[in-house]
């Protein structure tokens, strides 16, 4: 790994991380925890979005110990980010958001039976609030941790996957080319 | 405590939070829980009141005893679970799962507490791994609470050129972009300076760094290491049988 891709690494897990104040002002129901990971990926490929994923989840860990069983989800989200990148889905918000959509359901089913075994649905209050509605809906436990799950991911993945678009298309052509991979995930090269 | 070795404070932590999980619910949580409190009551020892090793630090102030300090922030931290617990389960599981939860809580702040960044980067140094793994986390942890003010600064920028982050969904989503956008994008724009620096202090991919003060790795905490592996294994294969 290149001195520029090693330092892309922090610097992305710093943006996950950092995002919660951009949020917390907007007060939308959105995580963006994934927004370092998807980037770096789109920027650099699957190695560099590992390693972000990975970082992001220790030094959350530090903050809420909760987040160390889903670094999994971290990968997977690395995972498909490059299959999205390598098919050039971030070239427009038509195919972006869509890309994101299918995520948020891959997130939500990778995480749920992790949210389900190791907290019983309680990782945090928002999700508890809803898998506690999917409950009075008569849901099974299982059935309403997925809704939790899956009503906190879908949208948020979505909204994420629109933000590296933006990102990418608001970069510099010459920035851009520096990193290996983004001209690809635009649909550029 | 805080003399330990970075990679023994680490090992107890993980060791306790495997067993809270691989021994039997309530009695084998309760008793990680019991040993996690007695670490957070006693971190203190060694500490300047008013500092904490740790990179988040847990809020110490003058008049606080650090390890209560400690013992209370994993309790403020572990509450809201056992309000969700209770509303969506019954009282055996809230009882589990709580002391399983509190337990991963009240060693990661014990260990945020004890264990300090820098340390655990010359720790790593010294036992081998390459400089730029242990870059990875230090520059992490000092990268966050920087962007984390310059996202404030460019809510209250955006703020005063009149854009109002209220209202309807649509005004919500385009006033997120208006705020992340440039803070993405000025975070990218330092990837070249970083790394400009980094190259010229040496830290290019194979290069071996030497640790300037590396912490003393004593034979008796390397035997506490692996006994806690050998429990952790010992345990698993007691539940599988």
């Amino acid at each position: 790994m290149s001195v520029r891709l090693l330092v892309l690494v922090p610097v992305a897990a710093a943006i996950s991380l950092a995002l919660s104040a951009v949020v917390d002002a907007v007060a939308l129901p959105l995580f963006l925890d994934t927004t370092g990971t998807i980037l770096a990926t789109a920027l650099a490929g699957p190695g560099v979005g590992i390693a972000t994923g990975v970082v992001t989840s220790a030094v959350n860990t530090l903050r809420n110990p909760t987040f160390w069983p889903f670094v999994v989800v971290q990968i997977i989200v690395a995972l498909y980010a490059w299959a999205a990148a390598r098919a050039g889905l971030f070239r427009s918000f038509r195919t972006a958001i869509p890309a994101g959509l299918g995520l948020g359901v891959i997130a939500s089913v990778t995480s749920t039976p992790i949210s389900y075994l190791v907290f019983g649905c309680t990782t945090t209050g928002g999700i508890a609030l809803t898998t506690a509605l999917g409950r009075a809906l008569g849901l099974s436990p299982l059935g309403a941790c997925f809704f939790g799950s899956f009503v906190s991911d879908f949208g948020d993945k979505a909204v994420t996957f629109a933000l590296v678009t933006s990102v990418l298309h608001a970069l510099p052509r010459r920035t851009a080319a520096r990193f290996p991979w983004a001209l690809r995930a635009m649909g550029a090269a | 405590m805080t003399r330990l070795h970075p990679f023994t404070l680490l090992a107890l932590a993980a060791a306790l939070v495997a067993l809270a999980w691989l021994l039997p619910a309530p009695w084998g949580a309760a008793g990680t829980l019991a040993v996690a409190a007695v670490l957070a009551l006693f971190s203190g020892a060694g500490l300047t009141p008013g500092a904490s090793p740790g990179s988040t630090g847990t809020g110490m102030s003058p008049g606080w005893r650090p390890g209560l300090v400690v013992l209370r922030t994993a309790v403020v931290t572990a509450a809201p679970f056992w309000l969700f617990l209770f509303i969506l389960h019954d009282v055996p599981t809230t009882v589990a799962l709580g002391l399983r939860i509190t337990t991963m809580v009240a060693s990661v702040v014990w260990l945020v507490a004890v264990l300090a960044p820098a340390r655990l980067v010359e720790a790593m140094v010294a036992a081998g791994w390459r400089a730029g793994t242990a870059y990875l986390f230090a520059a992490t942890l000092s990268a966050v609470p920087v962007l984390k003010a310059r996202a404030q600064r460019i809510v209250e920028a955006q703020r005063c050129r009149g854009l109002s982050p209220r209202g309807g969904l649509g005004p919500r989503v385009r006033a997120l972009r208006a705020l992340a956008l440039p803070l993405i994008l000025s975070a990218l724009h330092e990837v070249d300076e970083r790394a400009l620096a980094l190259e010229s202090r040496g830290l290019v991919p194979g290069a071996r760094r030497t640790p300037l003060a590396p912490p003393p790795d004593r034979g008796a905490e390397r035997a506490v290491r692996w006994a806690l592996v050998a429990l952790c294994v010992a345990a698993l294969v007691w539940r599988l049988a």
